[in-house]
């Protein structure tokens, strides 16, 4: 093998004991002698390290570099952001792939190309001639740079134990980041080859590479072959050049668009202009439609396609293997082999993988385009017929720190409805019920932040009359703006919108408010319809305009759910022409405290996109929001703009203690009326237009994108309730708002002394909000939330800014407001901390302690309470029979 | 590397114990290596016979398959099924994973001591 090449990492993989092959022209690892198994199974469940190093790599320079790959790649590359990377491929004429590739722009003004090792020599040869038209210039610095990929649930501890608890990368797929590995520079990016939802590949000067290689393996990670990368790969259902791209076995091209997740690297963007393999490719892309569409009507250009396929049969499969259905052969196994997997058990969140193991017989197949998913083929393994099946996938990776295994199972058929004694069952209703309501209201200690306890009267008002009855309204301009009720009977109902309506503008401090939508989510949706149909305004003959850049709160940067393109805004928010992505811009976050906004950096975003809308507020809130200062900044430079404050969280914290939202210029405040605002499950508009303002129109269409486009039935129960919730929040805010924000400093101060890791500024006492969050360690969150919730203490597992999503949740969000609202004080929360660090730290049982701490509050404190008022709520009581 | 001295073994890594008339067949602790991590293994029937010099069967690794060769020519009297269920065996047994027993046997390759055997793979390696 002595001409071969030889990687930066040649000798340390000789010295582990590896078995070197020949590899696209390089000597390279296929196994250590661990073997391939082991190696799969320590990535899925540690941390492996594979020497990519053969790989080449491209730096792509000069003025036009962004023309030239625009004119040989398929993807958007104007899409991209420095510090971010995107998948593509290197077509020809035709549509097929000469490559795939990877490009990174960790520079403002060059990009490395990364390519196949095998395929190296013909992408530059292609490139070199292409690049003759452009301005612009092509260095390979394979040999300069080596590159090693970190994969596994375990890579990001590793590596943040050598940058020194720095974040390796933003957390999501595909962001790049340079920085110091003990004092080396090198460059990472959130990518890989094995599907694992946390994974790197770092790039690193060729003399640093064998220290950081062993470096790494002295904190735990293991080497990794080329055998295994195979495996792993195919089981994440990622393409190899040279089986699902290239030629087929039969020699004829296989197009792009055969790899399902080849149209995410293809762009028609008009930034692209008219790049090589273009008009094919829009073929195929119609092609593909059509075959999604179950359209199987003209099958020329898209032939057969790439799916995963799974042996039902005992045997394996192998690349190049015919494919039958029917008794006709279809096409070929492109990828295959027996795979290992951690075997699992339980359901859901609680799903715990095993240290048992077993293996599956997975592949690839490049097979007639009218297969469908759960469709039965048979494969021929030399000279048998094995039946095998067209799973959906083999694994999926939304449910990090773990890639998990997807076995093929036929849909199960629905077990018949119960219909047995449904008067037994009603009671049986009732009896749960009753558990749960005393369980919850008595011996609990409740700390989701997004919850509350409504007052008696509140709770009995939701249940009177009004709950079942119907009063759509509309303001009519021929009567003055009065309102017309399009049923009789509703006058008290009228009279209670009214004073609700009044109520909330006092308290939010507005001129105009909406009390008819029923939630925080239809609030936003509610407002952005308005925003959309006001833009539209002016001209009703062509299909309305989306907004455009919309600047919020990231969701991985507690930004709220309804306030994003998954949620509220989904149907309101345009798609970017240039990165055709969602036209949303995210608020900086300070360096040295992700919780707060960087105000500076929010201003250059600002200046740089222009946003028809920002949307101040979080679901995971420990400051106050820069209105003022954003406000101000807007009105100097005059850009113009909607500022929005969805404050559904800090609702009832409205006032002097924490922010008066209109007095500091937002325009909007939307919220719901049941997290730290005690009213009962609704939302609210409210805004600060005036008559005379040209925005009234505005204030005009949110009414009328509240009823009729939001509700029809706007929920009259739980309007009254909230008339009596807005009389108390009145009376009491003062009192109230004080107490939640000193308890929550409290708290938090309390659980740092227990030794818990308590998140945010201690010298602000970490929080200026209702809320405390606590990191108990990377994916630890839903084990530890389970765990106190036996112990009577209800939190909320969170993610927090540096995780991946939900089920990687390292912390416990909580809130003091409810149990403030019960009397808890600064002593009660110093004894809840100690209790809780009992539990979360020594895994003591504190269910009886807890228990015993809640049942000396169990009176509902800022409500009235007098005889008074329990004689009339004995008297609604003794109207509705109980 | 282990190379028992009791055994006879192929050119082609299988490894043969006489026990009386019936040859018990085996892969050699060099042919496992070289495969890798075995996964699976087409095992034949009892009653099957085979011929020296011809595949009987095939044992799969992650990374490929190969066929194994009879050293004997004669009539299955017994398979090893377990292997079936666990061809890791393969790997980690591989003179104690035995994988058919042959009787009846009228033939047989030229078959090589374990210093002759040892010098081959070697040679191989």
């Amino acid at each position: 093998m002595s001409d071969l090449k030889r990687t930066q990492l040649y000798d340390v993989h000789v010295a582990a004991g590896a078995e070197m092959v020949d590899f696209g022209g390089w000597e390279m690892p296929i196994q250590y002698p661990t073997g391939i198994i082991a190696e799969h199974l320590y990535t899925r469940h540690a941390c492996s390290l594979f020497d990519v190093s053969h790989m080449g790599r491209l730096l792509v320079d000069g003025p036009e570099r962004v023309a030239f790959l625009q004119h040989v790649l398929t993807s958007n590359v104007m899409a991209l952001e420095v510090n971010q990377a995107q998948y593509s491929i290197i077509p020809n004429e035709n549509g097929g792939a000469i490559d795939d590739a990877y490009l990174y722009r960790f520079e403002e003004d060059r990009f490395l190309l990364v390519v196949n090792a095998a395929n190296t020599e013909k992408d530059l040869a292609h490139l070199m001639t292409e690049v003759k038209n452009y301005d612009c210039t092509i260095t390979d610095i394979t040999a300069d740079w080596a590159a090693i990929a970190v994969q596994g649930p375990k890579s990001k501890e590793i590596l943040t134990i050598l940058s020194g608890g720095e974040q390796i990368t933003e957390p999501v797929k595909n962001a790049l980041n340079t920085l110091q590995l003990e004092g080396r520079t090198v460059r990472a990016a959130k990518t890989g080859y094995t599907g694992e939802p946390l994974g790197y590949e770092v790039y690193i000067k060729s003399e640093d590479a064998a220290w950081l290689w062993n470096r790494l393996i002295e904190l735990g990670a293991k080497p990794a072959g080329l055998g295994a990368r195979d495996t792993l790969r195919l089981e994440a259902g990622m393409p190899l050049y040279g089986h699902e791209m290239g030629v087929d076995p039969d020699g004829k091209e296989m197009p792009i668009f055969a790899v399902s997740l080849a149209r995410f690297a293809v762009s028609f963007s008009e930034q692209k202009g008219d790049y090589i393999g273009r008009q094919a490719l829009e073929r195929q892309s119609a092609a593909f439609k059509r075959i999604m569409n179950r359209d199987f009507s003209d099958l020329d250009v898209l032939p057969k396609r790439i799916m995963p396929i799974t042996l039902l049969d005992r045997g394996v499969m192998r690349a190049g293997m015919p494919v039958y259905r029917n008794g006709e052969q279809i096409g070929w196994v492109t990828s295959g082999t027996m795979v290992p997997y951690y075997r699992s058990e339980g359901e859901g969140l609680a799903t715990k993988i095993l240290d048992d193991t077993a293996k599956r017989a997975i592949g690839t197949a490049y097979i007639a385009s009218d297969v469908l998913t759960d469709d039965i083929v048979e494969v021929d393994i030399r000279g048998k017929r094995l039946k095998a099946v067209i799973p959906p996938y083999h694994m999926r990776v939304d449910a990090p720190p773990f890639a998990r295994p997807i076995l093929y199972k036929p849909d199960e058929e629905a077990a018949a409805a119960d219909t047995g004694n449904r008067a037994a069952k009603a009671v049986e209703l009732l009896r749960k019920a009753t558990e749960n309501h005393e369980w919850r209201q008595k011996q609990c200690i409740n700390l989701i932040p997004s919850e509350n306890s409504a007052s008696r009267a509140v709770q009995l008002l939701c249940a009177s009359d009004p709950a079942f009855r119907y009063a759509e309204h509309r303001k009519i301009k021929s009567f003055y703006d009065q309102d017309v009720f399009y049923y009789q009977g509703t006058k008290f109902i009228d009279e209670v919108e009214q004073l609700l309506v009044e109520q909330m503008k006092e308290y939010l401090g507005c001129s105009e408010v909406e009390t008819r939508v029923i939630s925080g989510q239809m609030s936003n949706m509610a407002v952005f319809s308005a925003l959309m149909d006001w833009k539209n305004r002016l001209d009703r003959k062509h299909t309305p305009q989306r907004l455009g850049y919309v600047m919020n709160n990231h969701i991985i940067k507690g930004g709220h759910l309804s306030a994003q393109p998954m949620g509220a805004l989904h149907d309101y928010i345009a798609i970017d022409p240039v990165t055709e992505r969602s036209a949303v811009v995210n608020f900086p976050v300070c360096k040295d405290n992700i919780y707060k906004i960087d105000v500076e950096e929010t201003k250059k975003l600002i200046d740089r996109y222009r946003p028809e809308l920002i949307i101040f507020g979080k679901s995971m809130v420990l400051h106050k929001e820069p209105v003022a200062a954003i406000r101000r900044f807007v009105d100097e430079q005059n850009i113009p703009t909607t500022i929005m404050y969805d404050m559904a969280h800090v609702l009832g914290l409205v006032g002097d203690h924490f922010q008066k939202p209109f007095e500091e210029g937002a325009e909007i405040v939307t919220g719901s009326t049941h997290k730290t605002f005690f009213g009962p499950q609704r939302g609210i508009v409210g805004v600060n237009y005036k008559k005379e303002d040209l925005k009234y129109g505005l204030w005009e269409t949110i009414e009328s994108r509240a009823f009729p486009g939001s509700v029809s039935n706007h929920h009259l129960g739980t309007q009254l309730g909230l008339l009596m919730a807005a009389y108390e929040m009145n009376t009491f805010k003062d009192e109230y708002q004080r107490n939640i924000i000193e308890n929550a400093k409290h708290f938090a101060k309390c659980l740092k002394a227990q030794g818990l890791d308590v998140a945010g500024d201690p010298s602000i006492d970490y929080t200026e909000t209702h809320q405390v969050i606590v990191s108990v360690g990377y994916g630890c969150g839903p084990e530890v939330a389970e765990r106190l919730e036996e112990n009577n203490v209800i939190v909320n597992y969170q993610a927090t800014p540096e995780e991946e999503g939900f089920t990687a949740s390292g912390a416990l969000r909580m809130g003091v407001s409810e149990m403030t609202r019960f009397g808890f004080e600064k002593e009660d929360f110093a004894k809840l901390a100690e209790l809780m660090a009992d539990c979360v730290l020594r895994n003591k049982d504190i269910s009886g302690d807890v228990e015993k701490l809640r049942a000396e509050h169990t009176e509902m404190r800022y409500c009235f309470n007098d005889e008074e008022m329990r004689d009339a709520m004995g008297g609604l009581l003794g109207q509705i029979g109980l | 590397m282990n190379f028992p001295a009791e055994l006879k073994y192929s050119k082609s890594h299988e490894w043969v114990k006489m026990d009386g008339d019936v040859a018990v067949i085996g892969i050699s602790d060099f042919a496992q290596d070289a495969l890798g991590d075995v996964v699976f293994i087409n095992l034949p029937g009892e009653g099957d016979s085979v011929t020296a010099g011809e595949a009987f069967g095939d044992v799969e690794s992650v990374k490929a398959v190969s066929d194994i060769i009879s050293p004997v020519t004669g009539v299955i009297c017994a398979v090893n099924e377990d292997l079936a269920d666990a061809p890791e065996n393969l790997n980690s047994d591989p003179y104690g994973a035995w994988i058919i027993k042959v009787e009846n046997i009228t033939g047989q390759e030229d078959l090589l001591d374990a210093a002759a055997y040892e010098a081959l793979c070697a040679e191989e390696g």
